[in-house]
């Protein structure tokens, strides 16, 4: 096979991108998935340009600012046998695109959404992003944070994801893990990753967390996982109080997992049944160039003679 | 014309009337204006009947019924013929009726008092018999109520849902078409017994009165009918060319369209070789917003799908930002755009034809769209087809124009109008089954063209930064040039491809001194006007536009050199398909025909303003009908 084009990697040395797209990759591999049906779709900002420089032959689509997630939900809901795997910064789906974040919590699209989260504007030189917190000032911040900061745990839990999680971009074996639930998870998956910005966050950098985060995991008595929907409500409450821990300590791991809500694909094939069986993507639409769609039924409605 | 309060039943009446003149073999076209409201403002639907398909409707009307005040107020200068008022409303004073909005309850109040005249509905329907010769039809409704109370054993408040029934059949009966027509048009309308029992006593007792006016005579109906209006025609000819996937954002006036391919959205393709019958689906996604919905679209697009979106102006604003995306990326997808006034919320519910400029340069940067418009309800249905094919053909946005007034207008027309034999699907260079691992999904040719594969065949990219032929970020100069060009090539192509003479309709007397242009819905006015014109020798051209982008340049010029007059016939302030042919050909209208007001091109005015033009040579008419 000729060595597949792959554009050289622009990011700035010590990036925590990095991380996140070798965890991506391994991620990826490890669950064996045929990258032809792999797609990755980002936003814009540094970590918009995650699909082209992916080293695997999977499939790219580099989206507007904030819309990732609309055009990964077309993707998936047209062709639900691909796997689609959004990546956006906090500015993209926190900012711009919290709109969209928030619905797409109400459909649960099977599709993993990985949020670059490093507290600053990175590739328009450092102005505060959505989760950089009130009165804090990076850099390139002429002033302090005017802003309170969002948690993208709670909010996406209370959008209605059904698997919340946090990552650290240099822990990338713990995060790889993570993905992979994610990609395995039934149903819309989110997970918020720390990542340092060595350019323009002074704050939040690799020795900031390295000092604080913590895994969920360690405590063998945190299961996030609903099992029964009279679970849920209280699962829940459990995640969104453990996402405002934030300080000395910051967890990270699974926060809240919940299959048992259906997918917006299964909500489809519910009223259409032949959906997953014969999707749009695979559908046959003319024959020799003769629509072979059969609308006699739908005129004989319109019919008045 | 019949009138009344919005949520009063005016639509499922003049649906009721429109089937049953329908069944006696005449044609018809409608048109529906509403307020952007749901229960309490004015609508109002006035309809043409005739023995050939009706094009248009027109200002002055033969028969107004109505079951409130504000439908007399609103439009007893309308009227020609027949009146059909409620005697509970006869006290009612213009200034009674709050629902109206003031501006117009001036202008009747002095209309009346310069007339000599009071402000109730009785001295309007005093001035009528009088002033106009209008025969005036008095129903006691209460009366007729309470009898249908009586005799369905139902409550006066049930009963009182018939109010417009007995409007619509005592005009029937005027028409003097077979009353059994109209009681199968009820049944067939009410699925629940109880109400198909109250309108059809209703509608006996509102008939039994009155005296037949216009005797038509039944015809022979020997062809199948079907009634389409325009958003339902967009929506079928979509399905057909193959549609698979639509997201949208509610918006008047195009969500019905969405609304009606999601209630439809279970659909069998036919196996070409074995006949048999496979179900498929049609994805419909209410987004959360314009943004969202073009660029689902879009993404769904990637995958090979036929994918479109329909909204209006405020939506479109919207859009642009992902459209811009799909030009950048070549992307097949379909915008069918219902135009309402503008700008801003403008008039939700009323028609325009202003955001003509507006679709053709959406968007920052450079890159090839395709706009064609429709300008009747067939065309409609083929448009639907036509701009999924042409998105696919030439990787690019197609934008669908269909101004508000045949979105919310039906006509009745024989099925077999439809042309589906000639219907083809149209999908270009796709590559189905890719045998490299990966493509040159912006590979440079000749025609400006790549080779197209879905998401999923092999390894693809995309960006909306400028790329190089595999879909990767370059900023390259060199690379640039040639990428920017390739991409405007495909318009070129289209422009060389697609005949010019399918991108115009030409009507009338080719040889005419006077060549009328148009496009979208004031066509069917101006076809009508013209028949009529025709005894009176004036008999022009028409040159209606159905592809603004590659504009039909040659033709239009081969078309229009010669001409004494140019009259440019539109739904807006501008006369923006004037501005865009003067772009394309140095020609310019030498007259026009403009309206703003949001209501339908009506042929009596339009007839009278081509007089105006070619008799009196006024340079610029502006029509005003319509309440």
């Amino acid at each position: 096979m000729a060595a597949l084009k792959v554009e050289w990697n622009d990011w700035c040395p010590g990036c925590g991108n990095f991380g996140i797209l070798s965890a991506e990759q391994q991620a990826i591999q490890e669950l064996g998935l045929d990258p032809k049906k792999v797609v990755l779709v980002s936003g814009i900002g540094c970590s918009g340009k995650i699909p082209h420089f992916i080293r695997l032959p999977v499939s790219g689509v580099h989206t507007l600012h904030g819309r990732a997630l609309t055009f990964a939900i077309g993707v998936k809901l047209a062709n639900p046998s691909l796997e689609v795997i959004v990546n956006g910064g906090d500015g993209d789906q926190l900012g711009i695109g919290v709109g969209h974040f928030v619905s797409a919590g109400r459909r649960n699209v099977d599709l993993t959404v990985i949020v670059h989260n490093n507290g600053v504007y990175g590739l328009t030189k450092g102005q505060a992003s959505p989760t950089l917190k009130l009165g804090v000032k990076t850099k390139s911040l002429p002033k302090p944070n005017i802003n309170s900061d969002v948690n993208p745990i709670a909010l996406a839990i209370s959008a209605g994801y059904t698997f919340v999680a946090r990552g650290y971009a240099y822990d990338v074996k713990h995060l790889k893990e993570i993905i992979k639930k994610a990609i395995k998870h039934k149903g819309l998956a989110m997970i918020d990753v720390l990542q340092p910005c060595p350019t323009y966050n002074d704050i939040h950098t690799k020795e900031y967390y390295d000092k604080r985060v913590y895994k969920l995991d360690d405590d063998p008595g945190w299961d996030p996982v609903v099992k029964k929907p009279e679970e849920a409500e209280d699962k829940m409450s459990k995640a969104i109080l453990k996402s405002t821990e934030w300080g000395n300590r910051i967890p990270i791991g699974v926060f809240y997992q919940n299959e048992l809500v259906s997918t917006y694909e299964q909500r489809i094939a519910e009223r259409s049944p032949s959906y997953l069986d014969n999707p749009p993507a695979h559908d046959v639409i003319e024959f020799e160039g003769k629509p072979t769609t059969d609308i006699e039924d739908i005129l004989k409605e319109r019919r008045v003679v | 014309m019949i009138g009344g309060a919005q949520g009063s039943g005016v639509d499922t009446s003049a649906n009721i009337f429109g089937n049953a003149v329908a069944a006696s073999g005449y044609y018809i076209y409608g048109n529906r204006e509403y307020y952007s409201n749901i229960k309490g403002r004015h609508s109002y639907f006035n309809l043409t009947i005739s023995d050939k398909p009706p094009r248009s409707i027109a200002q002055q009307v033969e028969i107004l019924t109505s079951f409130d005040a504000e439908t007399i107020f609103q439009h007893f200068n309308e009227v020609k013929d027949v009146l059909i008022y409620s005697t509970e409303v006869e006290s009612t004073k213009a200034e009674q009726v709050q629902s109206m909005e003031p501006e117009i309850t001036e202008h009747v109040i002095k209309f009346l008092k310069e007339k000599g005249y009071g402000t109730t509905v009785r001295d309007v329907i005093n001035y009528l018999k009088k002033e106009k010769g209008v025969k005036v039809i008095p129903i006691d409704y209460m009366e007729i109520l309470k009898k249908v109370a009586d005799q369905a054993k139902v409550q006066l408040s049930v009963a009182d849902r018939a109010r417009n029934t007995i409007a619509i059949a005592a005009s029937y009966k005027l028409l003097g078409l077979r009353e059994q027509y109209l009681l199968n048009s009820i049944t067939r309308t009410f699925r629940q017994e109880v109400f198909a029992k109250i309108n059809t006593i209703a509608s006996q007792l509102a008939m039994q009165p009155i005296q037949p006016m216009y005797n038509l005579p039944e015809l022979p109906n020997n062809e199948e009918k079907i009634n389409l209006d325009g958003n339902t025609a967009a929506a079928i000819g979509k399905i057909y060319g193959g549609l698979r996937f639509q997201s949208y954002y509610p918006i008047t006036p195009a969500s019905d369209e969405s609304v009606f391919i999601e209630a439809h959205q279970t659909v069998f393709t036919v196996d070409p070789k074995t006949g048999e019958k496979r179900k498929s689906t049609i994805v419909v996604v209410q987004a959360e917003d314009e943004l969202a919905a073009i660029n689902m679209a879009s993404g769904a697009a990637l995958t090979g799908v036929r994918a479109a979106t329909a909204t209006s102006g405020p939506g479109f604003s919207l859009m642009v930002e992902g459209m811009g995306w799909a030009g950048m990326n070549e992307v097949p997808v379909v915008i069918t755009y219902y135009i309402r006034g503008g700008p801003s919320t403008g008039q939700p519910t009323r028609t325009s034809q202003a955001d003509l400029m507006f679709a053709l340069n959406a968007g920052h940067g450079e890159f090839p769209r395709i706009v064609i418009a429709s300008g009747d309800h067939v065309e409609a249905f083929h448009d639907g087809t036509w701009a999924l094919n042409l998105a696919q053909k030439y990787q690019t946005p197609v934008i669908h124009l269909v101004d508000k007034a045949l979105a919310n207008s039906y006509s009745i027309i024989p099925k077999k109008q439809l042309g589906m034999e000639n219907i083809r699907v149209e999908k270009g260079k796709i590559v189905i089954n890719s045998s490299t691992p990966e493509l040159k999904r912006f590979e440079i040719t000749e025609d400006g063209i790549s080779p197209f594969a879905p998401l999923g065949t092999t390894r693809i990219h995309y960006t909306g930064d400028e790329h190089d032929e595999y879909g990767f970020i370059a900023e390259a100069s060199e690379n640039r040039e040639k990428m920017y060009e390739k991409r405007i090539k495909k318009l070129f192509t289209a422009d060389k491809e697609i005949p010019e003479e399918n991108r115009v309709n030409i009507f009338g007397n080719t040889d005419s001194k006077i060549a009328i242009i148009t496009w979208g819905s004031p066509k069917g006015a101006i076809l009508d006007a013209m028949e009529e014109l025709e005894s009176e020798g004036i008999k022009p051209m028409l040159i209606q536009i159905r592809m603004f982008s590659p504009f039909p340049k040659n033709l239009m010029k081969k078309l229009l050199s010669g001409r004494e007059f140019i009259i440019d016939v539109e739904s807006n302030y501008f006369g923006q398909a004037g501005e865009v042919l003067k772009l394309n050909t140095e020609i310019e209208p030498t007259h026009h025909i403009l309206k703003w007001n949001g209501r339908p091109m009506m042929r009596d005015e339009v007839k009278e303003a081509i007089k105006a033009v070619v008799q009196k040579g006024e340079r610029k008419v502006v029509l005003h009908g319509g309440a």
